[in-house]
């Protein structure tokens, strides 16, 4: 393939370096230096998508972000498809693989285009609205041949083989955009001393010196371009960041920036290498000098490829030598619009017309294509494109000076493109992030950034300024106030002097008329890549869509991945005069982040696979893996579930454990139980002021059970405190609760009783637990250590100081299970040599490892609860039938003893906690279950409780369940009945939940 | 409520009483967080160049001290026992031999000391303190991580929001701050050199998110 739009010479290509590239499965060829966009313009690519709603050919619009109609599929495999990439501001490199996305069965023959030409009137706006909405049923159906067919790009089946990156970074200034403002603003923030990051979405800095035939104190604009940026690079605090969108002005002048680390180089990023990367970036200043982007004029079939933004054709010529066609119509509204003109001709192509819709323009650009013979028929505009897949020519018409009505008859003119120019539209978007609303400027006919509530400067294109004198002294100003407000001396720097080139007066023109009213003229578009149109605006303001942000909801407009760059200003335009208002008076929508898409690579950075979310392990997790646990999950702990055996499934297991503890000795990993050391001589006290129970008696040496509630009186989290010492407790809390825990005691103890003399240090992650349990206990301790673990010397809810295999511990003798039990507790980094020496011991006894599944099993067949799974915060503890764990005598309150003697928590019928005995032993209620009185009631029928934990006890030979039933206390003995979904009912005896052992005598030998 | 830092003799022999050598014998080894993670083979076999170095300092003593910093008995108490002052100056350390104390939060400071030294530092606290304050061993509770290297602050910008610019986090200054998804005590103990002191149960995650953030710079495991 040739590259027939490619001039000999210019650009900023680098012609030795051929690169091959792909679109739609044909190879063309394009230079180093090319964006994909330059380089589809250089071999004559005209239809690079089918527009969304209608299905119409497009072509390239634009040179940069704004780009509505070049969003490419990326990838050269399944698993590095990249959807939505602008082909504008994709780099070229070798072997680069792009796909249209849509247009179903592909660009140039589309099903979908039938729906296009029949008329504009079948998809309206509104129209998923009106048409398919109903009937709903039928909605999934319409949607997924809808999306198909209008096609969105898609994200790729296989997993992603390069890594995404996340980097935090600080600066005194962070200045957006390096074109001429924000170079001048970052070599004033940089050569004063200040920490600089400075951040530009192209591959160079220049920014509209790039492309520009501007001289800078008579050279080439690019030579005083390329001597700042040397001088940034050289100082040590300032970071450059090419390649780099800012995509979001968060609070606090908190900044995310999407850098494309590889993307320029080849499919797959080169090895360990990151393909992408997060910046976060508090800044305490942000300079915005973001530019402005061009705004295309409003007329029919103005989508036909071969229609361009004059400062993208002007883009093309000068910084790609790239000639997007052969012949050129200009259509503008002021001088700017005469560049591209210029460049055209002067790249020695034709330029056919301009066409200006002013009477009489003036200005040095206008007299410069005069000079050369270019045709400038003024007072006129282009009102309609002819061509289907290129543009074949123009009707030109005269139009009336006010811009409303064509007021002559229409000329044609044959040419193959068509550059437009409607003025600039400053690039506020970062600055609407923060919640600033822009401000209409009549005089440049555009909004600008409004007041802000950020350390936030901004210079050049965004104020509306785009003499680039003006702009390179805004640039200066905005650094030298942010070195300022930093506290820094300013160094001097001397700006270059651009040639002013004078100007006529531009006209104030969105919507260029056409001989037949909006409604019947060809279509008009207006937001490109949503496929909104100028009769579509007008439609929805007829049907009483006054507020611009609902006519955006109802038309689409700016709904696309652009967000409405080109087409917001002109569809507001279109509203406020259909709506008889100015444009100020209509309003503007709001920019949110991210500026331009951002691939979830980015944001997921390295918070993936493995490392998505910390698992945290206990010093004996090797020993479980290795044992083939089954883990659970609770909270960010991952704990053995079971320890399934060969050929067991999950419930043989659970039951082999739960007789193994029951009839000799097994062991649990206890180790993430949350462990708080409390000491201070008002410990007891406090202790006494936040569980509901007593402590002020609890002697040295003992452990006591306790239950804590909130405010509200209801339970939150319950555990074994031991008085270690008079003025030293070790609480411990549930798993999940411990970090609340922690924090709640630093709440009451800060904000409440300041005076208490006590201090909280976690040290769950210091100690490791490992807990026998079983008959047998005593006898594994003993061949442990030499103490006397007689019942009369270690009692029951006593802790011991003692050496166990050789390493010191802290002993408990409590029970979880109901049976006599050692809570052994070494420091961690011994925690394994103590499991495997009770295992080395614990043979001859079937010394059985289980897990979480079976501790639930066995405190279920004592009645114990599992605060989080028996209670969910609307229970507090005589619900529970645990009143005996409250005490009203001590002379502080405590924490929930007003919340637990609410009018409403010492009524009648409240849910109380009972046992549930299943009148087929077999049946396991489902946990959740609902309970009702009368099996046969018609529903809605009246539930009385639910069930909360529920299993198979092997121990026992039947199901067991807990729950809670209205009144239950007082319903011992009576029948309540579990319909379940699948129709059937299950029938259970209301009964003590301690189901095993109920003087507790196994726990006490 | 008993008078501030005034405490009864059996309130001292109480508080004492739970002070308790949990070390072993050198005959039983201890297992540091990072045990599965075999760092010594890998220091052996692994890259021996590479942007970032890691070690770790494992099985020291950790003791998180509490106490009133205006209480000039106590502040004297801790340098009679540590031969070096607490730091006052909030997020700075100071060390004297091996010994180094953090500065914590206003009542807070972090102790390391050689892991067999944990109780005799401990015990000497008790005798040298009098009045309200705590002494918590969390020595395994953590483990130490050293960070080095051309790239290691390239390393950390990608692990903590914190700003480690020389002039803001210079050389001793010690914070308590977000990791990855954990957290981790970071010190700077030179221009490239960082001290990491990270939870047990967080240590797995903390080890595999270094491997991974370290891939561009390439980590060099050192014993």
């Amino acid at each position: 393939m040739t590259q027939q739009n490619r001039l000999q010479s210019g650009g900023r290509i680098d012609r030795s370096k051929s690169l091959t590239f792909t679109y739609n499965g044909k190879q063309y060829k394009g230079f180093q230096g090319d964006t994909l966009a330059s380089a589809m313009l250089a071999n004559g690519v005209n239809v690079v998508s089918r527009s969304f709603k209608y299905s119409r050919p497009r072509g390239i619009v634009a040179a940069g972000a704004e780009e509505p109609n070049a969003i490419l599929q990326l990838g050269a495999t399944e698993a590095t498809q990249v959807p939505n990439v602008r082909a504008t501001q994709q780099e070229l490199f070798n072997g680069l693989v792009s796909q249209s996305t849509n247009g179903w069965p592909n660009v140039d023959t589309d099903v979908m285009s039938v729906l296009g030409k029949v008329g504009g009137k079948m998809m309206p706006p509104g129209f998923y609205y009106k048409t398919f909405m109903f009937p709903e049923s039928l909605w999934n159906t319409y949607e997924s041949l809808i999306r198909k067919a209008a096609g969105m790009g898609r994200s790729p089946l296989e997993n992603d083989p390069d890594f995404y990156d996340h980097i935090n970074q600080h600066c005194d200034v962070l200045i957006v955009g390096a074109g001429p403002a924000g170079l001048a603003a970052a070599l004033t923030a940089a050569r004063s001393g200040a920490r600089v990051i400075l951040a530009d979405e192209q591959s160079e800095f220049g920014g509209s010196l790039l492309s520009t035939t501007e001289k800078l104190d008579g050279k080439p604009a690019s030579e005083w371009v390329s001597a700042v940026t040397e001088e940034l690079r050289s100082y040590d605090d300032v970071m450059l960041l090419p390649r780099s969108t800012v995509n979001g002005y968060h609070d606090h002048n908190f900044v995310t920036i999407h850098e494309r680390c590889t993307d320029h180089l080849s499919d797959i990023a080169p090895v360990n290498q990151a393909r992408q990367r997060l910046h976060k970036v508090r800044a305490k200043w942000v300079v915005l000098a973001t530019g402005a982007h061009e705004r295309p004029l409003v007329y029919s079939n103005n989508d036909v490829p071969g229609c361009m933004v004059s400062g993208a054709v002007s883009t093309y010529i000068n910084r790609y030598g790239v000639v997007p066609g052969n012949e050129l119509v200009v259509t503008t509204t002021n001088d700017y619009g005469y560049q591209s003109a210029l460049d055209w001709h002067d790249a020695g192509r034709k330029v056919v017309a301009v066409v200006d819709t002013r009477a009489n323009p003036a200005g040095e650009r206008v007299d410069a294509a005069r000079q050369r013979g270019i045709n400038v028929i003024t007072g006129s505009a282009v009102i309609d494109v002819q061509g289907s897949k290129r543009v074949s020519g123009v009707s030109v018409a005269p139009i009336s000076a006010d811009g409303n009505k064509v007021s002559g008859s229409v000329t044609k003119l044959s040419t193959d493109t068509v550059a437009t120019s409607g003025g600039w539209s400053p690039v506020i978007h970062l600055s609407s992030h923060t919640g600033s609303r822009p401000i209409w400027n009549d005089e440049i006919v555009g909004f600008v950034p409004g007041p802000t509530v950020q350390k936030q400067l901004t210079a050049g294109g965004i104020n509306g300024s785009y003499n680039t004198n003006s702009v390179l002294s805004e640039g200066l100003e905005a650094g030298l106030k942010a070195v300022a407000e930093v506290g820094l001396n300013a160094a001097e720097v001397i700006l270059p002097i651009a040639e002013d080139v004078k100007e006529g007066a531009a006209m104030t023109l969105f919507h260029i008329p056409h001989v037949k009213p909006t409604s019947q003229a060809p279509k008009q578009f207006v937001d490109y890549q949503t496929d909104v149109t100028a009769a579509g605006i007008e439609l929805a303001c007829r049907e009483g869509f006054e507020s611009i942000e609902h006519v955006k909801r109802y038309t689409a407009m700016g709904f696309g991945t652009d967000q409405g760059k080109l087409g917001n200003i002109n569809g507001m335009a279109v509203a406020a005069k259909a709506l008889n208002k100015t444009i100020p008076q209509t309003g503007t929508t709001i920019f949110r982040p991210n500026y331009t898409p951002i691939t979830f690579g980015a944001i997921a950075g390295r918070n993936c696979g493995a490392l998505f979310d910390p698992k945290r392990y206990s010093a004996m997790q090797m020993w479980h893996v290795e044992r083939g646990a089954k883990f659970e999950d609770v909270g960010q702990w991952k704990r053995p579930w079971y320890f399934p055996q060969a050929g067991e499934n999950m419930q043989q297991s659970l039951d082999r454990e739960c007789l193994a503890v029951r009839d000799s000795v097994g062991i649990l990993d206890a180790s993430t139980l949350g462990k708080i050391d409390i000491q201070g001589k008002d410990a007891r006290e406090f202790l006494g002021r936040i569980y509901s129970n007593a402590w002020a008696k609890l002697a040295v040496g003992k452990c006591r059970y306790g239950l804590m509630c909130g405010e509200d009186g209801m339970v939150f989290d319950d555990g074994v405190s031991a008085c270690l010492g008079d003025n030293h407790f070790l609480m411990t809390t549930t798993t999940g609760g411990a970090a609340r825990v922690l924090e709640w005691l630093e709440l009451y103890h800060q904000t409440e009783w300041p005076e208490l003399e006590v201090y909280f240090n976690t040290v769950t992650d210091h100690w490791s637990t490992l807990t026998i349990s079983g008959p047998n206990s005593r006898k594994l301790l003993a061949e442990l250590t030499d103490y006397d673990l007689s019942n009369d010397n270690f009692s029951f809810m006593d802790w011991k100081q003692i050496k166990v295999a050789g390493v010191p511990a802290r002993v408990f003798r409590i029970s979880f299970t109901g049976e006599l039990t050692f809570e052994i507790n070494v420091q961690a980094n011994y925690g394994t040599h103590v499991w495997e020496k009770l295992f080395e011991a614990g043979a001859k006894y079937n010394l059985t490892p289980y897990g979480t599944e079976t501790m639930h099993i066995l405190r279920a067949e004592k009645g114990f609860i599992i605060a989080g799974q028996d209670t969910d915060g609307s229970v507090h503890p005589f619900d529970l039938g645990m009143g005996w764990c409250v005490s009203n005598k001590k002379p502080f309150s405590y924490v929930g003893k007003r919340g637990m003697n609410r009018q409403d928590c010492v009524r009648d019928n409240r849910k109380q906690m009972v046992g549930l005995k299943t009148k087929d032993p077999k049946m396991v209620i489902p946990e959740g279950a609902q309970a009702v009185l009368d099996p046969n009631e018609p529903i809605p029928m009246k539930m009385v409780g639910h069930v909360t934990s529920s299993y198979w006890s092997a121990n026992l030979g039947h199901s067991i369940a807990m729950g809670f039933i209205k009144g239950g206390l007082d319903k011992m003995g009576e029948t309540v009945y579990y319909p379940l979904v699948d129709g059937t009912v299950i029938e259970a005896e209301i009964c003590s939940p301690i189901f095993l052992d109920p003087k507790g005598e196994r726990q006490n030998v | 409520m008993s008078d501030l830092n005034v405490m009864t003799a059996a309130e001292m022999a109480a508080t004492k009483a739970a002070v308790m050598d949990q070390v072993p014998g050198p005959e039983i080894q201890g297992q540091s967080p990072l045990h599965h993670a075999d760092l010594d083979s890998l220091a052996k076999v692994g890259p021996k160049q590479g942007g970032v170095h890691l070690r770790e300092h494992k099985l020291l003593g950790h003791l998180t001290l509490r106490l009133n910093p205006e209480n000039d008995d106590q502040l004297a108490a801790a340098e009679r026992v540590l031969g070096v002052a607490l730091p006052l100056q909030p997020l700075t350390s100071v060390e004297n031999g091996s010994y180094s104390v953090r500065w914590m939060s206003p009542d807070e400071w972090l102790i390391l000391v050689p892991g067999l030294e944990a109780f005799d530092v401990e015990s000497k606290f008790r005798d040298e303190m009098g009045g309200h304050y705590s002494l918590v061993n969390s020595s395994g509770g953590s483990t130490v991580l050293e960070l080095s290297g051309p790239d290691v602050v390239e390393l950390l910008k990608r692990c903590t929001p914190i700003d480690l610019h020389p002039k803001l986090f210079p050389v001793g200054k010690v914070v308590s701050t977000v990791f990855a998804k954990s957290s981790a005590i970071i010190r700077r103990t030179g221009e490239q050199r960082f001290e990491l002191v990270i939870r047990r149960s967080f240590s797995d995650y903390i080890w595999l998110w270094l491997q991974e953030t370290s891939r561009e710079f390439g980590l060099v495991v050192k014993v």
